[in-house]
């Protein structure tokens, strides 16, 4: 049977611990994710959040906008929450779990966005999550039709198989594209609006990592 | 390890300094020293250095170590011959870098560079194309192996011609006074990078001159192969020549045209995936 790393995918083996079929692995690229999501959480928790400068109209004054407590600890929760859940999907070798985290991820996305008061801003949030609740369909959906085609939803088991149908990658792929799509959404509205660093920030890091995640198991199932 | 590092730092802000260089003289202006960039680098990290009283300060700094770490890493990786789809992940991660560069000082400048920034997430497109080309040519994305193929078959630069085109467009997209520059255009005074300064500012021109000879030392690696340190960097030294020609002679794009521009590249390479998917 052809293991994960026979596949000269992702580099060699790290670690591995079975749980019988079900194996959370790491690799030097799985690895090196989950670093870097690790070093995004502690900026999340030990840095405080920008003051926007913003221009006042009518004139060439300017003034940095105040943060307001309660909404910054929100967000901050929020984005903690959305590094916790980016990390189970770098870490998890089964792609059910990886659809919950995937989902979790979209979840507290609008989370970081919805907790200012603008708006514009909660308007976004809507939208996005509006498409966040739609693309659970071919997340959910992608997982689904592997389960029901191979009778596994473990990496591991299906690493170079060969059995998983393109249909289900590409819904798999759609899917993770539908909960990560927020940054279109921040070069919408909220960026300008709301606080930036390092809330909103995680939520296109959380997006890029899923998108990254999702490559290599597609590439390996 | 450390002097491999330092070496291609050198290498890389002189490639930055010969790119200014062929295009003020393409463009009939005598143009800065080739060294400029190195002295630029040098004259930063001697200047006085603090934090903006509007930035998030772990962000503002966290950024600056991070760019250095990931091109640090992406370099080390070239040498070991890993994975080429990390070196895409850690390409991938640079866009967090100017990302969060441009969220963390508050600057209404830096932050519409950082919209940018997030807009042109399409340019990473063209980059996962070649990547899966390669991986269905040469069924490995270790770069070691992908070096073993091309001793065996030659270099893949024809035969993964689409992905070759897309990969050039990818490091196009990175490269100073580019078409897709958009991220630090002049209207946004430096973009995103425009609040770092001083030290922040010298450690940056650091990474950045390593990213540039970590993607042109990548392209050689991928398309030409195994040739020997001189010959690739003299191939290296050709690709930046061209890409400075292509700059000069071409006016940076507006946004949404750069996405477009970027966006059918990579359906075109994924239409020739396909292709040789299903018919070769």
């Amino acid at each position: 049977m052809i293991q994960v790393f026979d596949l000269n995918v992702e580099g060699r083996e790290l670690f591995s611990l079975s749980f019988g079929d079900i194996v959370p692995y790491f690799s030097v690229y799985t690895g090196a994710l989950a670093a870097f999501v690790i070093i995004f959480i502690l900026i999340a928790i030990f840095s405080l959040p920008e003051r926007q400068m913003n221009i006042a109209f009518g004139g060439d004054a300017y003034y940095a906008k105040e943060v307001n407590v309660p909404d910054m600890r929100f967000s901050r929760f929020m984005a903690i929450a959305c590094g916790a859940a980016t990390l189970g999907a770098m870490v998890t070798g089964d792609i059910f779990n990886f659809t919950l985290f995937a989902v979790m991820v979209g979840i507290t996305n609008i989370g970081i966005v919805a907790a200012s008061g603008n708006k514009h801003v909660l308007n976004a949030a809507f939208q996005y999550g509006i498409v966040a609740m739609l693309a659970t369909v071919p997340l959910f959906g992608g997982a689904a039709l592997i389960l029901a085609t191979t009778g596994s939803l473990s990496i591991w088991v299906l690493a170079g198989a060969g059995v998983v149908p393109l249909l289900a990658k590409a819904l798999l792929v759609l899917g993770v594209m539908g909960e990560g799509i927020a940054p279109l959404y921040i070069g919408k509205a909220e960026i300008i609006r709301a606080q930036g660093a390092p809330y909103v920030l995680m939520i296109h890091f959380s997006s890029l990592l899923l998108f990254l995640r999702v490559i290599e198991i597609v590439l390996v199932i | 390890m450390i002097e491999y590092i330092l070496a291609a730092i050198f290498a890389g802000l002189l490639l930055h300094g010969i790119h200014r260089k062929v295009i003020a003289r393409v463009q009939g202006r005598p143009g800065p020293p080739i060294w400029q960039e190195i002295l630029h680098t040098l004259k930063f990290l001697a200047k006085e250095t603090w934090i903006p009283k509007t930035a998030s300060q772990g962000v503002y700094v966290g950024v600056v170590a991070i760019s250095i770490g990931l091109w640090v890493a992406a370099f080390a990786l070239l040498m070991a011959g890993e994975s080429l789809l990390l070196l895409f992940a850690l390409y991938v991660l640079h866009k967090i870098v100017e990302h969060g560069i441009g969220l963390a000082s508050g600057s209404p400048y830096t932050k519409f560079g950082a919209i940018r920034s997030v807009v042109s997430a399409a340019s990473e497109l063209p980059l996962l194309s070649s990547v899966a080309l390669i991986y269905l040519i040469t069924g490995s994305l270790m770069l070691r192996d992908i070096e073993a193929y091309q001793v065996i078959n030659g270099p893949l630069l024809l035969p993964a011609l689409p992905a070759a085109i897309a990969l050039y467009m990818v490091i196009l997209s990175k490269i100073h006074y580019g078409p897709f520059s958009i991220v630090e255009a002049k209207e946004l005074v430096s973009g995103y990078w425009t609040e770092h300064f001083g030290v922040w500012r010298g450690v940056m021109n650091a990474a950045f001159g390593l990213k540039t000879f970590v993607l042109l030392y990548a392209f050689v690696m991928i398309f030409i192969g195994p040739v020997g340190v001189p010959v690739a960097l003299l191939l290296v030294f050709l690709l930046m020549i061209s890409l400075s020609f292509v700059c000069a002679a071409t006016p940076m794009l507006a946004p949404y045209d750069s996405v477009t521009v970027q966006t059918v590249t990579t359906a075109l390479v994924a239409c020739y995936i396909i292709y040789l998917g299903v018919f070769a």
